[in-house]
């Protein structure tokens, strides 16, 4: 019977529900369990590539960049024509000084760029660990390896890696921990820093933005460690990656401790806590960053992070 | 003489009641505001259900799927397309320092991958689990600046015989017990509940506070809960844990019933006494902590489990959701709705809709849609979901009649079986229905598995339900 009959077939409206066992005998050996296919049906295929947006914002800011170097562009050349115009001498020396304005402003914006893609590069490197992607994880732990002194050591054994396990575990052999614990001692030095300024600051403003200033070089040192050199735009990215990931850990805590800040008062705050406590925390806050920062420059996540955990 | 009130029952609607509480509530606002601004969401998945309604599976579904989906599977498509195809990554949190225990995926998704395979048993605790959605952001600029986007999960598992507890959380002793003693007078509960009837009928108003008293009475009133629950599927069953005391054990909080006389003295005082402190027991331990501050809410049901169970028991399953539902309201404070920590949005779900065929799941929806109405102020949906499918469409023959049936393993004992699981009616039955009495769904194995169960697990509507709860997020 097919089942476009069982679908139009009505049943009893009487029917009782009821298990109807398919053979009479109990089997020798049991069923087999049902199998839909479903590793075939879910297999991975490369994700689409997703149009970019943009965003009213975007578009404001890319016309005035348009503007304002095409003008400025347009403006130079028409300046060093005129100067040409008026004699060669004048012209050379026009040109000179505009090819080298821009040519510095051309290299430091190659910097940022390099330093952004830096950063980008830490996460191929991880999601290609997360799934198991030899070919880029290979290629991203050599291009690492090569920009980090302590792992120039291992790049014919990178090389020669014959899985994802391999590279990680040579990765986390060495070089991996000796920078970490580099990035420990500089995590101590920052915060007894903080907690020294701290203590002795006439104001929590100042605190603030020594913590500030001091988390910034922070993140700024460990990522040198792990070979990346981050312009404005790389630190800004790593910074708000290392500070989500501080958040994601101690939201609770911060949040908490703000709000009680802000609503209790400060004589209260004082008598219970004191200012050597609060130069505490940011010692420990500035350990933590540092952890953080290692963390998120890892081109192998770390521990617990590396893709699911079952 | 009259009871002077507590203030902070006064200040309770109000959401004053709670000064801290108060101070954690405004940060957790603060913080959610901030998080959405950076993009960087945190929300509270508050998955709620009846006992047997299916959690445990549910959280361990979902939770496979969504990690197969990070390494690029395609079990989800419908949460594919509500995020655009902008998922790149799915990962548990790790454990740091919690003092809850961690949702056993592994060993759950093991278990049903094994040979012979077995069902999550009973849950008897708490479990927390947290997991993080990675996402392209959807403006070029917004992703240069600032990077991917995220969206984390938490998710609770336990025992659902203690959201039994939250109607009584309004109640007093006196109205507790009076409206459970009319509950228990009424069949079928009068005659599982007979022996107790007749020890509590039989107490004087004036009984001293005596411990064997007060023993013999929870003894009686809790094994008569037991059968209830194990042999007529009933589900308004109160004090849940007296059907599941958890990991701590039996604490003498729990040694109370209901009373005839709940206004005199001495034993009465006794049971008054530890009704109050088990409810602040279970508000300050599992209610505040694990039920305020959620954002999503799937409300799990088995409504085909109520309705093989009989007229009783399916009425008692749409009490008990109703109650529930009525419970959540009246704790969610004005203070609650203005600080935005109320749902926003629920989803009612019928689970193992893998026990009937395809062509009455729409059935099944509607029912459940029946029995819950909807709910002012938040946007609800219904959707009908197994969790792990563990049959395929067949066609049996009743009578000499084909009917569409289901096909599957059975799992006492391994062997090939159609079930017919009659019919779904799609709004409450009228009294003709219930002819057939009492029928037990018999538990089916799940499908072969992936013991890492790295493409996650093949389910119904799953995806569905999900676009549905987290989709606009994403």
């Amino acid at each position: 019977m097919s089942r476009s009959d069982a679908d139009t077939a009505q049943a009893p409206p009487a029917a009782a529900p009821r298990v109807i066992l398919e053979d009479d005998a109990p089997p020798s050996r049991p069923a087999p369990r049902l199998d839909f296919g479903w590793e075939q049906a879910v297999v991975p295929v490369q994700p689409p590539r997703l149009p970019s947006r943009w965003s009213g914002l975007g578009r404001a800011a890319a016309g005035l960049a348009v503007l304002l170097l095409g003008l400025g562009l347009l403006d130079a050349a028409n300046f060093v024509f005129d100067q040409f115009a008026r004699g060669a001498i004048t012209g050379l020396l026009t040109l000179s000084v505009v090819l080298a304005g821009f040519g510095l402003l051309a290299s430091a914006g190659w910097a940022e760029l390099r330093g952004l893609l830096s950063i980008r590069a830490v996460d191929r490197a991880r999601e290609a660990f997360a799934r198991g992607d030899l070919q880029t994880a290979r290629t991203e732990a050599v291009r690492w390896a090569e920009s980090v002194p302590e792992a120039a050591s291992l790049l014919p054994a990178l090389r020669g890696a014959a899985s994802t396990d391999e590279l990680r575990a040579l990765l986390e052999s060495g070089p991996l921990p000796a920078l970490e614990a580099r990035a420990s001692a500089l995590g101590r030095t920052a915060a007894v820093q903080a907690f020294s300024i701290t203590a002795v600051s006439p104001s929590p403003g100042l605190d603030a933005l020594v913590f500030a200033w001091r988390g910034v070089r922070l993140v700024r040192q460990v990522a040198a460690l792990h070979g990346l050199r981050p312009g404005f735009a790389g630190s800004l990215a790593l910074l708000r990656r290392t500070v989500f990931d501080a958040a994601t850990v101690a939201a609770t805590d911060i949040a908490v401790d703000a709000a009680a800040r802000a609503l209790l008062s400060n004589r209260l705050l004082e008598q219970f806590a004191g200012e050597a406590a609060a130069g505490a925390v940011a010692a420990r806050r500035m350990l933590r960053l540092a952890s953080v920062a290692a963390d998120a420059c890892r081109i192998v996540p770390g521990r617990g992070k590396g893709g699911s955990e079952r | 003489m009259a009871a002077v009130p507590d203030p902070l029952d006064l200040l309770r609607p109000l959401g004053l009641s709670r000064p801290l509480g108060l101070l954690r509530d405004a940060a957790w606002t603060a913080e959610q505001l901030g998080r959405s601004a950076l993009g960087q969401e945190r929300l509270r998945v508050a998955v709620t259900g009846l006992s047997r309604s299916g959690k445990t599976v549910f959280i361990t579904s979902l939770l496979a799927n969504l990690l197969a989906a990070g390494q690029g599977r395609r079990g989800l498509p419908a949460l594919e397309q509500a995020s655009g195809n902008r998922l790149r990554d799915v990962r548990l949190v790790p454990a740091v320092a919690q003092t809850v225990p961690r949702f056993d995926l592994a060993g759950h998704v093991a278990a049903l991958a094994t040979d012979p395979p077995s069902w999550p048993g009973r849950t008897d605790d708490l479990s927390t689990v947290e997991l993080t959605l990675t996402l392209e952001r959807s403006s070029w600029i917004g992703g240069g600046l600032l990077g991917k986007r995220t969206v984390t999960l938490e998710l609770l598992d336990y025992p659902g015989e203690w959201l039994l507890d939250l109607p009584m959380l309004s109640q007093d002793f006196a109205g507790w017990s009076a409206a459970t003693l009319a509950r228990l007078r009424r069949e079928p509960r009068a005659t599982a509940f007979a022996e107790f009837l007749a020890f509590a009928d039989a107490l004087p108003a004036a009984a001293p506070p005596e411990e064997a008293l007060a023993r013999r009475g929870f003894s009686l009133y809790q094994s008569a809960l037991r059968t209830c629950r194990d042999e007529l599927g009933m589900r308004l069953l109160q004090p849940g844990r007296a059907l599941n005391p958890g990991p701590r054990g039996e604490a003498p909080i729990l040694w109370f019933f209901p009373l005839p006389h709940p206004e005199g003295g001495g034993l009465s005082d006794l049971l008054r006494q530890r009704f109050d402190a088990y409810l602040a027991d279970q508000r300050e331990n599992f209610f505040e902590p694990y039920f305020r501050r959620f954002r999503r809410q799937a409300v799990l049901v088995d409504v085909l489990g109520a309705l093989h169970a009989g007229q009783a028991a399916f009425e008692d399953t749409a009490d008990a959701l109703a109650a529930i539902a009525k419970a959540l309201r009246e704790e969610e404070s004005w203070l609650d709705r203005l600080l935005g920590l109320g749902p926003e949005r629920v989803a009612f779900v019928a689970t193992k809709a893998d026990h009937v065929p395809s062509r009455q799941r729409d059935a099944l929806a509607a029912l459940l849609g029946s029995l819950v109405g909807t709910a002012p102020g938040t946007p609800s949906s219904v959707h009908v979901i197994a969790s792990v499918r563990c049959t395929e469409d067949d066609v049996a023959t009743l009578d000499g009649r084909p009917v569409a049936a289901v096909r599957g393993v059975l799992l006492e004992n391994g062997r090939s079986a159609k079930v017919y699981p009659g019919e779904v009616p799609l709004r409450p039955p009228e009294p003709g229905y219930w002819t057939h009495g009492f029928f037990r769904m018999p538990e089916f194995q799940p499908p072969r598995l992936d013991p890492a169960g790295g493409a996650g697990v093949p389910h119904i509507g799953l995806d569905t339900l999900l676009a549905r709860l987290i989709g606009d997020l994403l």
